[in-house]
């Protein structure tokens, strides 16, 4: 064995990354930052970088800056809010259930609360958006619960909620094409609805993820150590004294909650909560207290990328940011099958 | 026998010897089974002529099948008629597909649905459709083939090494993923072209409205010869049914079934597709009932899976004019409704092997 092979393995070992979390966590964080003073630069009409900066501090007197402020602004917050919201929800799933392959799409919560929306806008025309959020919230938190009580004989096994949350997915996805179906919207607009975009959104829709976001997130970062001491497994958490099915439950809901959220004002966004937690894990490693935000960091640019790609690819066409997830994501998914098998 | 769990040899047969070898299922049940199905079929048929817009009187129905004279004829023969074959020949083929891929994969969870196969078969037509517009017919059928073909294959070798059995549960993950990404690419497609905005549902659910004599026409030569094949393979899944060591002790080609068997449903799977979309479901939950009315010898489910697919087929079109006249729901969202539970069920009985 040379020397080398010696130092690339202790470099592996103990990585950058895992000795000094915040060097790292803090490129990515400059690199966020990066593409979201870009993502304020594109889109269907050209801004220049002036215009940008113009109205980010506050002279909104070009019509560029206008536009800015209106259209772009929205867009690049919503993507950080959405991304926090589904990477942590992510996390704290795989955390609690102890299941690499848990998260909000495979539990239920995405289909679900977007079915719950669906039937609020459709069943109420001319209803406030405001209350398609809690809708979608109730739809989500229901949908996991559902997935849950169906999964559940003598335990719920992880292998049977994946099964179970896709054929609860495949129900609530049959139900809203159903709705779709039953009252003929502008059948394009509806599908990038349904895939999760974030074309048009307003400052409403900031406002309404971000409660969500600033309370929820805080909070499980701080309890993060308790994600850790579960995922020692029932028995030794009991035994350090965490009190393991109420600190489960409540973990869940607000795992669910989040996600809930952040479907209620993007759509059904795939794959980032299912794909952000394990880059996180990978390089920063199982402490909780690391992976959660750095999770939150690779949602962020997951979905600022996506929705760039959705608007850069092909203007003035928009490919929702759910799609190009689903593309990336796939893929990442069956990866990670392949490696957990082996 | 493994065999003989499932098939239902009653306790008080008592005598064996005189009775033919176990594999054969109970006769007089399936002969039941068969002619219920056949009442709903041939009931199910004139339900769905009679139904629509216009209501025609069943009287009206012989005449209209030949020719078409008055109006009422004429809507029969060239609008609902085809309507009623083409659930009937999609519902076949799926389902058959579906008891084929079963049987070769030794897998309760394979499922043309499940596996990505139909998702595949739906991108490759629509890309085609798309990059040629007003493609159709036969050149459509051929790749929907190519895209079946691919997208089985790809996802059984992710599920596993592709030797013996894969693990319902990394299969049903792997090929519901490679579904939702076929999909997902299915509809960057759709909203590149907004030429075919119209059939964004029609290649995201399935559904056997505006059917036409010449899509049944075209699907017909390829399902009948999935069919007949599919009969002829009988058989050979039978004694794989008793494991692979048994079945090639007992001197067959078990990689010759395997690959004879995935072809044919390729073929079931992609002519269906192509004609009528991706309808949910039907491949898994048609053979997981006719298996529990009739017993698992292949002889038997297959024919009847052909008939039951149909039925499930037709009876979701019914369902889905009934919903909300004048809109039609597209049949695949009835059948992913139906199919869903059964899903669960399916679910909750696995045993937790992974």
């Amino acid at each position: 064995m040379t020397v080398s092979t010696v130092v690339a393995q202790h470099v592996r070992r103990t990585s950058l990354a895992k000795r000094h979390p915040g060097i790292l966590m803090g490129s990515l964080g400059v690199l966020a930052l990066l593409l979201t003073f870009y993502g304020l630069k594109v889109g269907a009409t050209a801004v220049s970088l002036g215009d940008v900066l113009r109205a980010l501090v506050g002279d909104t007197s070009t019509q560029a800056s206008q536009i800015v402020v209106q259209f772009q602004l929205p867009r690049v917050l919503l993507c950080w809010l959405v991304g926090t919201a589904l990477a942590v929800s992510g996390a704290v799933m795989q955390g609690v259930i102890r299941n690499p392959l848990a998260a909000p799409d495979i539990i239920g919560v995405t289909k679900g609360a977007g079915f719950a929306g669906m039937l609020l806008l459709l069943a109420i025309p001319g209803v406030s958006a405001v209350a398609v959020v809690p809708a979608a919230f109730i739809g989500g938190v229901l949908a996991a619960a559902l997935v849950y009580l169906l999964a559940y004989r003598r335990g719920a096994t992880p292998v049977r909620i994946a099964l179970v949350g896709i054929a609860v997915s495949a129900a609530f996805e049959a139900g809203i094409r159903f709705l779709l179906v039953r009252n003929p919207l502008d059948v394009s607009a509806a599908l990038i609805w349904l895939t999760g975009s974030l074309f048009g959104r307003s400052m409403t829709s900031v406002l309404e993820i971000l409660p969500w976001v600033l309370v929820l997130v805080p909070l499980i970062v701080v309890w993060s150590r308790k994600l850790d001491v579960l995922g020692l497994g029932d028995d030794l958490a009991a035994g350090l004294g965490e009190p393991v099915e109420k600190t489960r439950r409540l973990l869940l809901f607000f795992a669910v909650a989040l996600a809930a959220a952040a479907v209620a004002v993007a759509g059904t966004i795939g794959f980032v909560g299912l794909i952000a937690p394990h880059m996180a894990r990978r390089v920063f490693g199982g402490k909780h207290l690391a992976s959660i935000p750095a999770a939150a960091l690779f949602g962020v640019l997951l979905m600022l990328i996506a929705d760039m790609l959705g608007r850069g690819l092909a203007p003035p066409l928009e490919i929702p940011a759910g799609l190009v997830t689903a593309v990336v994501g796939g893929p990442y998914f069956l990866y990670l099958l392949v490696k957990t098998g082996k | 026998m493994s065999l003989t769990t499932d098939t239902l040899s009653r306790p008080d047969d008592g005598d064996a010897a005189h009775r033919r070898p176990r594999v054969t299922t109970n006769r007089q049940r399936v002969t039941w089974v068969a002619a219920a199905m056949t009442v709903l079929l041939v009931a199910g048929a004139a339900w769905s002529l009679s139904i629509g817009s216009q209501h025609i009187d069943l009287s009206t129905l012989p005449r209209a099948i030949f020719h078409a004279r008055t109006t009422d004829e004429l809507i029969v023969h060239s609008i609902r008629l085809p309507r009623v074959v083409l659930a009937l020949c999609v519902g076949a083929g799926l389902a058959v597909a579906g008891a084929l891929m079963q049987g070769v994969a030794a897998n309760p969870l394979a499922a043309p649905e499940i596996m990505g196969v139909n998702a595949g078969a739906v991108l490759v037509v629509v890309l085609a459709v798309t990059v040629v517009p007003g493609l159709a017919g036969a050149p459509t059928i051929l790749l929907a083939f190519g895209g079946a073909a691919a997208a089985g294959v790809t996802v059984m070798m992710l599920a596993g090494s592709g030797r013996g059995r894969v693990s319902p549960v990394r299969l049903a993950l792997a090929g519901v993923t490679a579904s939702t990404l076929l999909i997902s690419l299915t509809q960057v497609l759709i909203i590149f072209d907004e030429n075919s905005t119209d059939s964004v549902m029609f290649w995201l659910v399935g559904g056997v409205n505006n059917a036409t004599w010449r899509d049944i026409g075209n699907l017909l030569p390829w399902l009948v010869i999935g069919l007949v094949g599919s009969f002829a393979m009988a058989r050979p899944l039978n004694l794989l049914a008793l494991g692979e060591d048994m079945a090639r002790g007992l001197g067959q080609n078990v990689e010759r079934t395997r690959l004879i068997g995935s072809a044919l449903v390729v073929v079931l799977c992609g002519a269906a597709v192509s004609v009528a979309g991706p309808v949910a479901f039907i491949g898994l939950i048609v053979p997981h009932i006719t298996r529990r009315l009739v017993g698992s010898s292949y002889v038997v489910l297959l024919p009847l899976c052909a008939i039951g697919g149909g039925v499930l087929v037709l009876y979701a079109d019914i369902v889905s004019r009934y919903v909300k006249p004048p809109f039609e729901v597209p049949a695949g969202v009835v059948t992913a409704l139906i199919g869903a539970p059964i899903f669960v069920y399916l679910a909750r009985r696995q045993k937790v092997t992974s």
